[in-house]
């Protein structure tokens, strides 16, 4: 079989968009798992929540792509605060499998009130690049993808300089490190779980707007992108934030790869045949687990 | 006692068909009967061993075709099929369960959950064997010797056998030495070790025993619906198990038997649209899981508990 360069070459770019909008949910997942030692399953219900507000906000805006992306990520942080007051706030950090179903309740609610209201037809998202793009020889790629890369990638060095740099993210750190230690330097572990509850929202409503011109939004698009971020932090190590970027990218590639050249569902099996062999062959994920990393 | 009251109720159910001449509540109690051992069997692994499991779904989808294909594709029996469905998901159960229990139980309940989910993918995906959204209609009544299990009547008395002869050997097994080996997995998994027991070989064990059951569920209930397709593995089945586990009391073997029969029948009595009946699940989960995290028999185990502390007082 003889590859097509120009066609490979497609395939890879799209494979890292794709691969950085996973990451986007694998980091707020990995983010909340490191605060609070619980599994948020209504994380894929905040990324729909996110592309619905993308689609309600750009005709407001004059389909003007900025403004409605910052609205977006604003609702979906403010969507997180009221969740975590509301139900997260009660969870203790011991409470594995009861976070789960509440979590799990909150998403099946959500789903079906968006349901409910706005119907299940498919929306389309239409911006100010509609489906322009950028061509590098006979390579092309929208505009859409580009930003939507761009502005994940910039996410990324945000949290970075936020984690590392700033008494609001140190104090997450400490906090997944040693709680007790945390509480004993004066760390209020409810503060820092909102923050992080909120953080989290915000990268989920990001990777919501930005895969909303993307992709049709519906009330279950954020099921399955969740269930791969699931198996991404899984692979990455539970709690491991650079560990659940690689692996998203290194997803987002293969998947990418094995669409264009084999059956559909071979790309949708890839994520769970990778996470069974990994976790025969490292148990704690390709990643070392200590903590929360962030470098 | 119980046995007595639950040999009584048996019997009772057993006389389902004989009381009322619908078709509709015939049909609820098909339901009701099958999501009451596809629940007990849940119970196993999560009231029980502890591991909250959301493969359930997938092996209620996968038991579904493994006996509708036995029937239509491969030319066996509806009976060969339950056993093929069970074995099936035995095995697979052994499979995910396996390099999955030797980490956390946090990476148990994800790889559950996308076990599920990737069944569902194949269901729709593996167009060949599974005959994608269209999914197998027109699935022939079960027959034994000679005789045709054709109406919803009919075929009542099947899963009546089932559920009973299912729950009888769970009770059987939760009642025994393995019943407590697994709840004290659950209570104290270090204990268990300190008294010489090996953890490993009782989750596997109640892992695929659970699968197998929730299996054989599902090949009952797909040869109730006539049909199956992806739909089959909508999370609505799954969310339901739940329910009846959480609301019945997780570990409590009555109580899930209890509100299986119980919450079966109410959705069929709140006939609001899919929707709604949806969002009353979720915040049923969502209040339960604040107000009664051990359901309803965790909550009469409590009141007791109390009654006896003040009596000793």
């Amino acid at each position: 079989m003889t590859i097509d360069a120009v066609y490979l070459v497609q395939l890879t770019l799209n494979g890292i968009t794709l691969g950085l909008i996973y990451a986007l949910i694998a980091v707020g997942l990995s983010l909340i798992f490191g605060v609070m030692e619980i599994i948020n399953f209504a994380h894929g219900e905040l990324l729909m929540l996110g592309a619905f507000a993308m689609t309600f906000a750009l005709p407001v805006v004059g389909l003007l792509y900025w403004p409605a992306l910052a609205a977006a990520i604003l609702a979906t942080m403010v969507i997180g605060l009221v969740i975590y007051e509301l139900l997260l706030v009660r969870l203790k950090p011991d409470e594995f499998e009861r976070s789960i179903l509440v979590t799990l309740g909150l998403s099946i609610i959500l789903i079906h009130v968006m349901q409910y209201v706005f119907t299940a037809t498919p929306r389309l998202v239409d911006t100010q690049y509609g489906f322009e793009g950028v061509e590098i020889g006979s390579i092309r790629i929208t505009w859409t993808r580009v930003i939507g890369a761009g502005a994940a990638l910039a996410a990324f060095a945000g949290l970075y300089t936020v984690l590392r740099h700033s008494q609001f993210g140190r104090a997450m750190r400490a906090i997944a490190q040693n709680r007790e230690a945390a509480l004993m330097v004066g760390i209020r572990p409810l503060v820092v779980a909102r923050n992080a509850v909120v953080l989290a929202a915000g990268l989920c409503g990001l990777a919501g707007a930005a895969i909303s011109p993307l992709q049709l939004v519906t009330p279950y698009m954020g099921q399955f992108l969740l269930f791969k971020a699931f198996a991404l932090v899984i692979i990455g190590g539970l709690g491991n934030i650079p560990g659940a970027i690689v692996a998203a990218v290194a997803l987002g590639l293969v998947e990418s790869w094995i669409g264009g050249f084999f059956e559909i569902a071979w790309q949708e099996a890839a994520v769970f045949v990778i996470m069974i062999v990994v976790l025969f062959v490292r148990p704690d994920g390709l990643f070392k687990r200590g903590g929360m990393r962030v470098g | 006692m119980k046995l007595a009251v639950a040999l009584i109720a048996a019997l009772a159910l057993a006389a389902l068909p004989l009381l009322t001449s619908s078709n509709y509540i015939i049909g609820i109690g098909v339901s009701a009967l099958v999501f009451t051992v596809a629940a007990a069997a849940l119970n196993l692994i999560y009231g029980f061993t502890g591991l909250l499991s959301f493969a359930q779904l997938g092996f209620w989808g996968i038991g579904g075709y493994a006996t509708a294909l036995t029937v239509v594709t491969f030319g066996g029996s509806f009976w060969l099929g339950l056993v093929w469905a069970a074995l099936l998901n035995a095995v697979l159960a052994l499979v995910v369960g396996f390099p999955t229990l030797r980490t956390n139980r946090h990476a148990f309940v994800i790889v559950t959950l996308t076990f599920a989910l990737l069944v569902t993918l194949i269901a729709r995906d593996w167009v060949d064997l599974t005959r994608g959204p269209l999914g197998i209609p027109n699935l022939p009544p079960p027959t034994a010797w000679g005789y045709e299990f054709v109406t919803t009547r009919q075929f009542y008395w099947i899963a009546w056998a089932f559920a009973v002869a299912m729950l009888a050997f769970l009770y059987a097994l939760c009642s025994s030495r393995i019943g407590r080996t697994l709840i004290a997995i659950k209570q104290n998994e270090p204990l268990v070790r300190a008294q010489g027991i090996a953890p490993m070989p009782y989750k596997l064990a109640s892992f695929a025993l659970s699968a197998a059951i929730t299996g054989a569920a599902g090949g009952v209930y797909c040869f109730y619906l006539r049909i199956i397709d992806p739909l089959f593995l909508d999370f609505y089945y799954m969310q339901t198990f739940l329910i009846i586990v959480i609301i019945g009391g997780a570990g409590s073997f009555w109580g899930v038997v209890v509100s299986g029969i119980a919450l079966s029948a109410l959705p069929e009595v709140l006939r609001f649209s899919a929707d709604l009946r949806m969002i009353i699940y979720g915040l049923i989960l969502v209040i339960a899981m604040f107000v009664m995290p051990s359901g309803i028999a965790g909550w009469l185990r409590d009141r007791t508990l109390v009654r006896l502390r003040e009596a000793l007082r």
